[in-house]
């Protein structure tokens, strides 16, 4: 391995695990680790033995011999440590007898009798002499400065797990067992328990190894129940405690307490290796995996709580376990509100969402224990009970509901099932508007209020939650808004949901609030007053990492009742700020709308689990111990485990599912994709190459001076005119940009606004810009300064200068800023406005039209298609190919209608009905981008897709508008390259990608790999 | 033949030059190199070079407009901006050049540099200091100078 520890990384891990470990036992530890300190740490505390193993595998007798450790004994009777003084004296005071009350925040667990070995020859114990212990020198925190030589504090570390115990005539007399030792050392260190003892029998005198039988009672302490946040906060620790053996249910069992009532799920369960594999076998393989059904059964039952193990009946599994039998799944009718006819199999999803949203047991969720928790009677008079997470060991006062479970799912239905209208007929059937009961924040803010980060184990713990950037989920509860539903989508998706509710349900049925842009307001009040909520994960996660200096309002304020994400696999990697942003969001329900819940890891699943709190899977090390690691070992039982975590939770349905009677859900005639190679015409080829050697020229230079990435921005440009080269040569003198000033008015204010940020000298003269701005309202050609020729693609610099874009950046030394060359003032690139005019075009199309290669080839087409009366929908990037593709449309007596981006959502609208309804119109141009979601465009059966995109999901997506739902023809679908030109690279670059994204590529091999791309179209 | 591939606006510049010229202004260009211009122009009225027809050549380079124009006097003249080989000191044909200034504007320039000597940024040191120490001899041995050389003889 290359890698490199870092000092810093050994100082990271030495903060957690103290100086009891030298330099080499971290390093090490570090290497077994990958460098992870989170894991490494998890292998010092997992591994008794970690450091000097030998030493630790020594008799008791030879432990007492070192000097350190007579070193220690000496202290803990002559100066005892402030605790054991505290100690010492509450034994000396109360005595040890059982059931004393103890202060008022411990509360005592249980005492027992544990059987002590002597370490010493010739001292005296007797029956009912106090005894007080030592814990190993970890205890104090680390770099105390009692033991500054490195050599000493690692003998020390030796007997770290050796827990001592002492009487005040004789000191050390002895040690409790490694059992005992091991699960009270880190509990008592963190004080969170603390144990006194009184010796019950023992030999007169004492030899070496002789038992000693002492009692003990345990005391936890009762900050310890407040600290455990139990919403969001649970899977704080589980990235830093990878570890999945918790010391306190496994003091408990040593205690011999137990629980009245166990929990449904334990760590055993999942460990047991002869568990069967096959979850249609075994039911006990669903009660692990399947909390929901195991909490109906038990709501069912009523008070016999306790009554556990019970096998899950069939029929009740089968009822809800999705992807194999979802056939089976009862429709349920949506509401009347919901403007749209549901198919069979979405009324199923609707209902298969309904029951998973009720977690089983819509009465008796909040009176019945989540099934990782257990109950214990505490030994204290006052009569504690104390709930303990048997995966976790947390434990708690509060009782844990199954409300805490995951209610949600994943729907998983692939592309073009209609997810989003699914989703919409639950947030209809359920809106869960604003304002409504939200048990968990308001049954849990009593005692949240007093918590706070400091009730972290230790200070070293939360050093690495810090590093982890869990920190934040640590924050202590304020009291939150209950909110209705919210959406989180990628931005470019943000429009089509608000869309796409608002034209399915009755208007004014739901009230829908779109979350986003810089001014978007922080007031958890308006999220409340709406039903649903969309945003953005972008959003989500700068409102995630602003939280701590904005406490109040965004999204973290509120409670929702449901939370939606669609394209779930946004957050799969576990460790980015937006996974760790969405399972930070409070909410009653939780759902994840994918396709592709796992795109190339295993491990993305976890990050869906996390979000939706399927326990006890949000718990990374149990995750990693038994599904991950196995998996990449290959191991066969854990894809098992992982089909049967999330058969239950999850629906996934394809085009090929078919119903009850084996038909499939979705008929779709056949989609037949050709693609159409052809090759340019002699003039066309002599404009591309001499384009082409131009571009490459820049292209080469960039690589030459190893500047490719930082010109990125204008590489796609050069390679954006080769694109358009291929579509018509025309679109490369077009004018590239944007229309922001084709306002003359707005033109004319800018100009005249004036005198803010410039001495007044500089600014153009009001008569002047009314001049300019006049010409161009007329019409007016005029000339450029410089070439003397009528504008062409005329630029206004700030100083109301009007010049061709090319004569004006020829004239500058460098590319970004020069002088006017009208009046010597100093101007940015970025300042130049591109002058406002009629034609996009730098020459008039209309009166030079020539068709391009490309052009013709769609004209024969459409040509062939005129009489069979079927309709095309002509797809381009670039809606300046479609203002030319609409001359020869006219020309040839095409009836069209064209959809782009300059449409609103009622314009949009009206294209798409005329287009469906008006039988003379048959064609549509549309733009890619347009055209990509959301549209359904089934009344045509012909799909000319004119340039290849990069992503050939978008292209995709974009021919799935007529090869979906609805469709009853059969679907041609043309896809046009031109042969020999950036095009035809274009598509080898395309399955790259579907190769690149499928392996995952570091950093810099990406790096690399965009360079090699970018050559390859070069060529 | 340079003639071959002159660029639109030299074309468009002498086409203007020879239809529209400028008062007190004349500029052809030569036969056998449209980018040599033959040139001249007449002292202003007021100033020492009344009276005169001053000779000029001025020479489009390659990178025209991008670059100044190369200009120079052939006939001789007393001026502290202008030395003896009829090298002109003048912003705009150096630094301050722009491509929106044109072959017109450049000669409109110098006919200004004419009627008001600059001798704070001299070319010809010594014309320069006599023009500081003692202007009216100075314009004495100007105007002597275009009676001399620039009588159009």
């Amino acid at each position: 391995m290359a890698t490199k520890v870092t000092a810093d990384l050994i100082e990271t891990v030495r903060s957690v695990v103290g100086a009891d470990f030298s330099d080499m036992d971290i390093i090490r530890a570090l290497h077994m680790a990958n460098n992870d300190p989170t894991a490494a740490i998890n292998i010092i505390f997992d591994t008794p033995s970690f450091s000097s193993p030998a030493v630790d595998r020594t008799t008791p007798r030879k432990t007492s011999a070192p000097p350190p450790v007579t070193n220690s004994v000496s202290h803990a009777n002559k100066t005892p440590t402030p605790k054991s003084i505290e100690r010492s004296d509450s034994n000396r005071r109360h005595g040890p007898s059982e059931g004393e009350p103890s202060s008022a925040d411990w509360w005592l667990i249980e005492s027992a009798q544990v059987a002590g070995l002597s370490t010493c020859k010739g001292r005296r114990i007797k029956a009912g002499d106090a005894v007080s212990f030592t814990f190993p020198r970890s205890v104090s925190p680390p770099k105390s400065g009692k033991f500054p030589g490195r050599g000493r504090s690692m003998a020390a570390a030796s007997c770290s797990e050796i827990v001592r115990f002492s009487t005040i005539d004789f000191g050390e007399i002895g040690r409790i067992p490694n059992e005992w030792a091991r699960c009270l050392s880190p509990l008592v260190k963190e004080r969170k328990v603390r144990v006194e003892g009184c010796c019950v029998s023992a030999p007169d005198v004492l030899g070496i190894m002789d038992m000693v039988l002492l009692s003990i009672s345990v005391y936890i302490n009762g900050s310890m129940f407040h600290k455990h946040h139990r919403t969001s906060l649970k899977m704080s620790h589980q990235p830093t405690e990878g570890s999945v053996v918790h010391p306190l249910p496994n003091l408990f069992r040593l205690l011999g307490l137990t629980p009245f009532k166990k929990a449904e799920l334990t760590p055993e369960d999942l460990y047991t290796r002869k568990r069967p594999l096959d979850p249609k076998d075994s039911p006990g393989v669903h009660a692990v995996t399947l909390p929901l059904e195991k909490c109906r059964k038990l709501s069912d039952d009523g008070s016999k709580v306790g009554d556990e193990g019970e096998a899950i009946s069939d029929s009740d599994m089968d009822r809800i376990v999705g992807v194999a039998d979802s056939s089976e799944l009862e429709e349920m009718e949506p509401p009347t509100i919901l403007q749209c006819v549901l198919r069979p199999y979405q009324k199923q999803a609707l209902y298969w969402m309904t029951e998973l949203e009720k977690g089983g047991c819509s009465d008796g969720a909040a009176t019945t224990i989540h099934p990782c928790w257990s109950a214990y009677q505490l030994k204290d008079k006052r009569g504690l009970v104390v709930y303990l997470n048997v995966f976790s060991g947390d434990a708690t006062t509060e009782f844990p509901s199954t409300l805490e479970m995951a209610r949600g799912g994943i729907l998983a239905d692939s592309m073009g099932l209609g997810k989003t209208i699914m989703t919409i007929a639950l947030l209809l059937s359920h809106p869960g508007k604003g304002g409504s009961v939200c048990p968990l924040s308001e049954s849990s803010n009593g005692s949240n209020e007093d918590c706070s980060i400091s009730d972290q184990p230790s200070p070293d713990l939360k050093r690495i939650t810090s590093i982890s950037g869990f920190d934040k989920l640590m924050k202590s509860k304020k009291l939150l808004i209950g909110g209705g539903s919210l959406i989180v989508c990628p931005m470019t998706l943000l429009g089509q949901w608000k869309a796409e509710i608002e034209t399915h349900i009755q208007s004014g049925s739901l009230s829908v609030y779109v979350h986003y842009g810089q001014s978007r307001p922080k007031d958890a009040k308006l999220f409340a007053q709406n039903d649903v909520v969309i945003t953005t994960y972008g959003v989500l996660a700068s409102e995630y990492s602003a939280e701590n200096t904005e406490e109040s309002g965004g999204l973290y304020s509120v409670h929702w009742f449901r939370i939606v994400l669609d394209e779930a696999h946004t957050i799969k990697s576990a460790k980015s700020q937006i996974s760790i942003a969405a399972a930070a969001l409070t909410a009653e329900r939780r759902w994840c709308l994918t396709g592709t819940p796992i795109q190339n890891n295993v491990e993305d699943i976890y990050s869906l689990l996390r979000f939706m709190r399927v326990e006890p899977w949000s718990n990374f090390g149990l995750w990693n111990k038994l599904i991950q690691k196995p998996f990449e070992e290959g191991n066969e039982r854990a894809l098992k485990l992982i089909q049967s975590i999330l058969r239950p939770i999850m629906l996934r349905r394809t085009k090929s599912s078919t119903d009850k009677e084996g038909k499939p859900i979705l008929v779709l005639p056949p989609a037949d994709v050709q693609v159409v190679y052809f090759e340019l015409s002699a003039a066309e080829k002599d404009f591309y190459e001499a384009l082409f050697k131009r571009s490459k020229v820049k292209f080469d230079q960039f690589v030459e001076q190893g500047r490719v990435l930082h010109n990125y921005a204008s590489i796609l440009e050069l390679l954006l005119r080769l694109r358009q080269c291929c579509d018509h040569p025309f679109l490369v003198m077009s004018r590239g940009d944007t229309q922001e000033f084709s306002d003359l008015n707005k033109l004319a204010k800018r100009f005249l606004k004036g005198g803010q940020d410039a001495d007044s000298n500089d600014v153009p003269s009001r008569a002047y810009i009314q001049e300019v701005v006049e010409d161009i309202r007329k019409g007016e050609k005029g000339e450029c300064p410089i070439c003397l020729e009528a504008f062409e693609d005329a630029v206004l610099t700030p100083c109301a200068h009007r010049l061709c874009r090319e004569c004006l950046l020829a004239s500058w030394r460098n590319a970004t800023s020069g002088v006017c060359p009208v009046c010597r003032k100093t101007i940015n690139r970025q300042d130049l406005i591109t002058a406002p005019t009629e034609s996009r075009f730098q020459i008039d199309v209309e009166k030079n039209w020539v068709e391009s290669s490309k052009v013709s080839m769609l004209l024969h087409e459409l040509e062939l298609l005129r009489s069979s009366g079927s309709k095309s929908i002509v797809f381009s990037q670039w809606t300046a190919f479609l203002d030319l593709m609409q001359i020869p449309l006219h020309r040839c007596n095409f009836t069209f209608l064209r959809l782009d981006g300059t449409l609103n959502q009622q314009q949009r609208e009206r294209v798409i009905n005329q287009f469906t309804e008006d039988s003379s119109i048959s064609v549509l141009l549309m733009s890619l981008k347009a055209g990509g979601v959301g549209i359904n465009l089934t009344a045509a059966s012909n799909a000319f897709l004119m340039d290849p995109w990069w992503n050939p999901a978008v292209e995709e997506q974009a021919v799935m508008r007529i090869h979906r739902i609805g469709q009853t023809k059969s679907v041609t679908i043309k896809r046009f390259i031109v042969k020999g030109t950036v095009e035809e690279r274009m598509e080898a670059v395309q399955a790259r990608k579907q190769r690149m994204i499928s392996g995952a590529l570091t950093d810099q091999e990406v790096r690399s790999a965009r360079i090699e791309e970018l050559k390859m179209l070069f060529t | 033949m340079a003639n071959s591939n002159l660029p639109r606006r030299i074309i468009k510049e002498t086409q203007r030059l020879l239809s529209e010229p400028a008062p007190g202004i004349s500029a052809s260009p030569s036969e056998d190199n449209m980018r040599y211009f033959n040139v001249m122009i007449l002292g202003p009225t007021q100033s020492p070079y009344e009276g005169g027809v001053f000779k000029l050549e001025l020479f489009l380079p390659e990178e025209y407009p991008m670059a100044a124009p190369k200009v120079r006097f052939l006939t001789k003249i007393y001026h502290p901006n202008i030395d003896k080989l009829g090298r002109i000191c003048l912003d705009i044909l150096k630094d301050k050049w722009s491509p929106a200034l044109q072959i017109r504007t450049v000669l409109l320039s110098i006919q200004a540099l004419l009627s008001a000597p600059n001798p704070d940024d001299p070319l010809s040191d010594n014309i320069a200091k006599h023009w500081k120490t003692n202007e009216a001899e100075a314009v004495e041995t100007a105007k002597e100078w275009t009676r001399l050389y620039a009588s159009g003889a």
